[in-house]
């Protein structure tokens, strides 16, 4: 027999026993090798971040000293402005510490906040994630909250020694509750990303509206704002607006909407991760071995 | 030289990173500009077949290591692809024939991508078959159109590296 044909035939058989073994071999296995590639692929990551930078700076260097001091005397009043807000709220946050005392109310999951750069963007049908530069080594874990602002950018869901995935709202990965703007009665609703399959923006849909809500007056968008329940988002966080009407489902029990993230989730630089201080349970169960 | 792959495999990773920063732009219309095929080609043509095996395979890894996508799904099909090629060398042995074969390659390993990663994902797969049709039609063209270019690097490297010119048998 021709000896090429002869060699095509072994290395087919010891493919077939290779991947016998690969599946039959402990997740572990499988894990510690996703994980070396993703490490091999980190510093090219961080090096193409730091590039883009790098150019941003260069850009920035560029612009002529009248415009970096009208932006530095803008910068000043807003910074004025906010000094005072962060008074008023401090004093705010300090009467909202006391009634919850006097009235033995649960203390809301806190956060430690860590920014990150975003080093690359990926989206298929089946998944829209970023990827940011930081990771376990900064204090990231999975499932906490990425919010840019008071929006919700998505939750992270791998991480690795210097950089981590972020799922994004539009990702159909996400689940979270939510309610609606102008819905007098708080009714909750859920909000979740479904597979992209068309070129145009990815979106999430909102469900279990009650039949009797109706949109805001004057054609206003609705804002969905998350409810803090559950203890992975904090409460008030803008998840998106409704897209245009909402339309009944097959049941007809409830109506269901489209929801637009509030900001172009595909061209953020900076995020920041809100890491909770004490581990809650919808946390463990995602460090599950299945979870990826 | 026995560990040409390796060194092959880091000269290619530049052209899978310029592919990831090309997805990157085009991340608004959920199409991955899918190269990881098409760097199959020129190293199955030359080199040994275990050589391009382990090629197949990290590259197969190293595509799978930042996508949700079930472990070794892909990066075992480019090896079964590799294992092929290089036992066909014939088929590629004149350039019609290598774009021929690339843009079936780079269509294959995709539609392998696209179908695996709906096993990982919590979505339905009804009404994709639109979007699935684009996303390989890109993977066709890109598997064209990028071939002379990487293949042009990866041969560059093995003249570097001496290994021999592309036999007919292996």
């Amino acid at each position: 027999m021709d000896q090429n044909l002869q060699g095509a035939r072994a290395s087919y058989v010891a493919l077939s026993v290779f991947v016998a073994l690969w599946i039959l071999a402990p997740s572990a296995v499988r894990r510690f090798n996703r994980e070396a590639f993703v490490e091999f692929q980190a510093p090219a990551l961080h090096l193409l971040g730091k590039s883009r930078d790098l150019a941003t700076f260069w850009e920035k260097k560029s612009r002529s000293v009248e415009e970096m001091v009208a932006a530095g005397r803008d910068l000043a009043r807003v910074n004025a402005a906010l000094e005072i807000q962060v008074n008023k709220f401090e004093d705010i946050r300090r009467e909202n510490v006391r009634l919850r005392e006097i009235t033995h109310y649960n203390v809301p999951a806190e956060y430690m906040s860590v920014v990150a750069r975003v080093a690359a963007r990926d989206s298929s049908s089946w998944w829209q994630r970023i990827v940011i530069r930081k990771g376990r080594k900064d204090g990231i874990r999975p499932g906490a909250p990425v919010v840019f602002g008071n929006t919700v950018v998505g939750r992270v869901t791998a991480v690795h020694l210097t950089t981590s995935e972020v799922d994004l709202v539009t990702s159909p990965g996400f689940r979270c509750t939510a309610y609606l703007e102008g819905d007098d009665q708080n009714h909750i609703v859920l909000v979740n990303g479904v597979a992209s399959n068309s070129l145009g923006a990815a979106k999430a849909r909102v469900s279990v509206i009650p039949r009797d809500y109706s949109l805001l007056a004057g054609g206003q968008p609705t804002r969905v704002f998350t409810t803090g329940m559950g203890g992975v988002f904090p409460s008030r966080l803008i998840l998106g607006y409704l897209d245009g009407g909402t339309y009944a489902t097959q049941v007809g029990n409830f109506k269901e909407s489209l929801l637009v993230p509030s900001r172009d989730l595909y061209n953020l630089q900076e995020v920041s991760v809100l890491v909770p201080l004490h581990q809650n349970p919808g946390e463990a169960l995602m460090q599950g071995e299945d979870f990826q | 030289m026995g560990w040409a792959w390796l060194i092959l495999l880091l000269a290619t990773y530049p052209w899978l990173l310029g592919a990831d920063l090309a997805s990157d732009t085009l991340a608004s219309s959920s199409l991955v500009f899918f190269i990881t095929g098409t760097c199959l080609i020129a190293p199955c043509r030359r080199l040994k077949r275990w050589q391009a095996v382990l090629f197949a395979a990290c590259l197969g890894f190293l595509f799978e290591a930042r996508r949700p996508i079930p472990d070794g799904a892909l990066a075992l099909c480019l090896v079964a692809m590799a294992i092929f090629l290089s036992s066909n060398r014939p088929l590629m042995r004149n350039t019609p024939g290598m774009l021929r074969v690339a843009a079936i390659v780079n269509v294959g390993a995709c539609l392998i991508w696209f179908v695996a990663s709906s096993y990982a994902s919590p979505a339905a797969a009804g009404d994709l078959a639109w979007h699935l049709s684009l996303q390989l039609l890109l993977a066709g063209v890109v598997g064209t159109t990028g071939l002379l270019p990487v293949a042009l690097t990866q041969n560059a490297v093995m003249d570097r590296l001496n290994v021999p010119p592309a036999p007919d048998r292996p």
